[in-house]
């Protein structure tokens, strides 16, 4: 009879041994802390997908966006030639189109429509056209017509093109102007003066070079890094719920949820930040991208942004305390947000209601700070709206803390 | 009669599969938003954002220090194009300054005191254009603008100085040489035009992956060993598990793939160039390869989650690798390798050729091959992964049943022992 009264007394006592082990009761919420950022420590280290998540990911695409943009600009674009006049003059003409540093003559065509053919087949870009008796024309004084064609399917490359070949045809029709003010003995500021009166001095300011670098590595890696760190969070407080370890993660913090979520986030948070000021130091130290506002603005920048990220993801799991629902969200947002930054298309022209949807984006916020502080370099009075709404992001939690400590006691996770 | 037999029932069993695999995707909230919601609500999203296509009047602020009717002849003809609006004259550069650090305004015109005596002393004049680089779109909205309107004004002063016989002459003198500028695709330069077509062929392959991924997670969690592959009477050979599976996602995305590549661009009036014979026969090898594609990474998928981990991220590099916002001939010869891995590559490179260039099939021959030859390559790695997976779930299987009968074994011995020793029973 006797040992099976023992039996759930042993249990009992076990239960109580193990309890005592993970969360002794008389330890202070210093050592609570401690022992939660071990356990996470743990976790972090013991999981193959937090390692590729949180570092080789966002190393990879950092070296992708630079090294692919690594040119500043495209060159050598393939461009093609319709020479049906095929005279000195138009020779010379083309010749000059050598010269030009983001287009090369790939290729010469007999007929328009061959050329035509060739951008259809993503061979070309654009091409410039000399009809037959182009020379004969011009040295009639019958104005000739000569054309340049170019594609806008890529907006990029096409848009290059366009001013290589609008350059070039430009200067075609003012060297016979030259000749002609010339030979009626002008002097070349004359000739400049003639033959274009206004001038357009053009200042590019902090970005004279027009760098595609520093649009898009600038915006998308930060973009994507907050696009992990999105995913991540909730998936490190779903995956306690998955893998039945919550109620363990909550006992250690004796039911404080202000401990368990600190402890939780420290190790992530300064993972995250020693990833975004290594990304940060890439770009503005070894790349030397424009960075106008200085080390302050963008180490403030980099807090920002990791912050109001881990804000939106704790937020967004709290909302939807499932890890499946919060992390679908949290990564169609993410997916979203790189649009709605508005870098490539701006913000203003898109419609009204889309202009106000922005503001529920962290990496808007972002972009508008970055540009505004650190780019441009203007003090940070300016960006106060933008700031405010990143600082706003990262007090989201505060409302749904006590959601997410209901569901980590109380919710069972269904595959 | 062996051989007929057999066929039935491989037909049966990959009809088997394809009903499960049916109820599955309806079943699974997280596979139904990436196989039915996202494809049909994102495009509408991202037709939205783009839809204005071009920024139109950019909020510039004007420094006046000339005052005359030419600069302020320049000042009108910039307020009134399209892309350019005239915010506010501020009376000097620190002004305009703060107006463009406040967001107020993008840009700066600057005409100096000497803008209309220059002109009219028969010197080259000049304007200072100010650009906020932060955008490129409004940087050449403004810059372009300036240049337009100063080369308006300077064709009416080089016609005002030449004192012609007739209209004719001055016209030659100023213009001997006429340049006429064709955009001959994509006319406009719309930026929703050209990046959102490669968007949508981009949401078919990521949704595919990811739903088909979520999916296999999702069999692996409910199964009792975590396995890909169920031990079933229906579930032997590799065909039938392909197939059935295969027909599942290709009968949702045969739907979806019409969607997205023909009444999107319908409803928003994007270009729609391509005639439907060869957008059928391009879109049939790109949902092909993208389905292997899909089911090969759903093999290493171990938990649902990690899917989204994995496939979510690498939409914008891909988006960048088609060669769609950056040109594919500056592509890093690296870069370009990887991008031969994803359909996606080929497909946004082929569709683009086709919707917004009018191209036929005989324009797109290389990717069209290339589509093809992704698709023979994934079908037999497919095939390898599922055949590794079945042989795994065998093992496993067998493990287990091995293990059970020891157990049995053991029980049995116990009960033997028991039965030359029956214990005594109580009474009370």
């Amino acid at each position: 009879m006797g040992h099976i009264i023992d039996k759930p007394q042993m249990d009992r006592a076990r239960i109580k041994s193990t309890e005592e082990a993970t969360t002794p009761l008389h330890i202070g919420r210093g050592r609570r802390l401690f022992s939660i950022i071990l356990r996470e420590l743990r976790i972090l280290s013991k999981s193959p997908i937090y390692v590729f998540c949180m570092v080789v990911f966002p190393i990879a695409v950092l070296l992708f966006f630079t090294s692919m943009l690594s040119q500043g600009m495209p060159e050598q674009l393939p461009i093609g030639l319709v020479d049906a006049d095929n005279t000195s003059t138009t020779r010379a003409l083309s010749h000059r189109l050598e010269a030009f540093q983001s287009t090369k003559v790939v290729e010469r065509y007999a007929t328009v429509s061959e050329a035509r053919h060739a951008i259809q087949r993503g061979e070309i870009y654009g091409f410039l056209y000399f009809p037959k008796g182009t020379t004969e024309e011009l040295l009639a004084a019958r104005q000739p017509k000569i054309s340049y064609f170019y594609s806008l399917s890529a907006k990029l490359p096409g848009s290059l093109t366009m001013k290589d070949l609008k350059v070039i045809s430009t200067l075609g029709s003012a060297a016979v102007g030259q000749a002609t003010l010339r030979a009626r003995g002008a002097t070349d500021a004359q000739i400049q003066a003639m033959l274009q009166p206004i001038a357009v001095d053009l200042h590019m300011v902090a970005n004279p070079w027009s760098n595609y670098n520093v649009y898009l590595s600038t915006v998308f890696v930060p973009g994507i890094i907050m696009l992990f760190i999105f995913l991540i969070t909730p998936y490190s407080i779903g995956t306690e719920l998955k893998f039945g370890r919550s109620k363990e993660w909550i006992m250690m913090a004796d039911g404080n949820m202000l401990v368990a979520m600190l402890g939780k986030f420290l190790p992530h948070a300064i993972i995250w930040l020693a990833i975004f000021f290594s990304y940060e130091y890439y770009i503005y130290g070894v790349l030397h991208l424009p960075h106008e506002g200085g080390a302050w603005a963008i180490i403030r920048l980099g807090l920002m942004a990791v912050f109001s990220s881990m804000g939106f993801g704790i937020f967004a799991f709290g909302l939807l305390p499932s890890l499946r629902m919060s992390m679908s969200i949290c990564s169609l947002w993410a997916v979203l947000s790189l649009s709605m930054a508005g870098s490539a298309f701006p913000v203003m022209a898109m419609d009204g209601p889309l202009q106000s949807l922005s503001w529920l984006f962290p990496l808007r916020h972002y972009f508008m700070v970055y540009q505004i502080t650190v780019f441009n370099g203007f003090p940070l009075l300016e960006s106060w709206f933008h700031f405010a709404a990143l600082a706003a992001f990262m007090l989201l939690p505060w409302p749904v803390i006590g959601k997410i400590k209901n569901a980590m006691l109380n919710y069972v996770y269904i595959p | 009669m062996y051989i007929f037999h057999n066929i039935v029932d491989a037909i049966s069993d990959a009809a088997f599969i394809w009903r499960q695999e049916m109820r599955q995707v309806f079943r699974d909230e997280g596979v139904l938003i990436f196989f039915i919601i996202v494809p049909l609500v994102y495009p509408l999203l991202y037709s939205w954002i783009y839809n204005n296509e071009v920024v139109h009047d950019v909020p510039v602020v004007v420094v006046d220090d000339n005052n005359s009717s030419l600069s302020r002849q320049f000042t009108r003809m910039a307020d009134a194009s399209a892309d350019v609006k005239v915010l506010c004259h501020a009376a000097d550069i620190d002004e305009a300054k703060s107006l463009v650090s406040r967001q107020l305004a993008k840009g700066i015109y600057y005409i100096p005191s000497d803008f209309d005596s220059n002109i009219y002393g028969m010197r080259q004049t000049a304007i200072s254009v100010y650009c906020d680089m932060s955008l490129m779109l409004t940087y050449q909205a403004i810059y372009q603008t300036a240049v337009s309107v100063t080369q308006t004004m300077g064709a009416g002063i080089q016609v005002s100085r030449t004192q012609p016989v007739t209209k004719r002459d001055a016209e030659i003198s100023v213009q001997p040489l006429v340049v006429s500028e064709v955009p001959i695709f994509n006319p406009a330069g719309g930026y929703g035009s050209s990046v959102l077509l490669a968007v949508l062929i981009l949401i078919l392959q990521q949704t595919l992956v990811l739903g088909i991924g979520l999916s296999a997670g999702t069999a692996r969690e409910n199964n009792r060993y975590h396995e890909l592959i169920p031990i079933d009477r229906h579930y032997q050979g590799i065909f039938r598990i392909i197939g059935g599976k295969f027909f599942c996602y290709f009968m949702i995305y045969a739907v979806m793939g019409a969607y997205l590549t023909m009444v999107v661009p319908r409803i928003f009036s994007f270009p729609q160039l391509a005639r439907w014979q060869d957008l059928l026969s391009l879109m049939l090898p790109y949902v092909l390869a993208c389905i292997f594609f899909g089911m090969i990474v759903s093999c290493m998928v171990r938990y649902r989650e990690n899917v989204m981990l994995l496939m979510v991220f690498v939409s914008l590099p891909l988006l960048f690798l088609t060669g769609v916002s950056w040109p594919q001939q500056s592509i890093p010869p690296f870069w370009r390798w990887v991008s031969w891995l994803f359909p996606s590559t080929f497909g946004v490179r082929a569709y683009i050729r086709l919707q917004s260039m009018g191209g036929t099939l005989n324009d797109v021959d290389i990717e069209y091959c290339s589509l093809w030859i992704q698709t023979l390559f994934y079908f037999v790695v497919c095939c390898i992964v599922y055949r590794h997976q079945i042989l795994l779930s065998r093992d496993h299987a067998l493990e287990r049943l091995e293990r059970i009968g020891r157990k049995i074994e053991v029980v049995e011995q116990i009960r033997k022992r028991k039965r030359i020793t029956p214990p005594k029973t109580q009474v009370p």
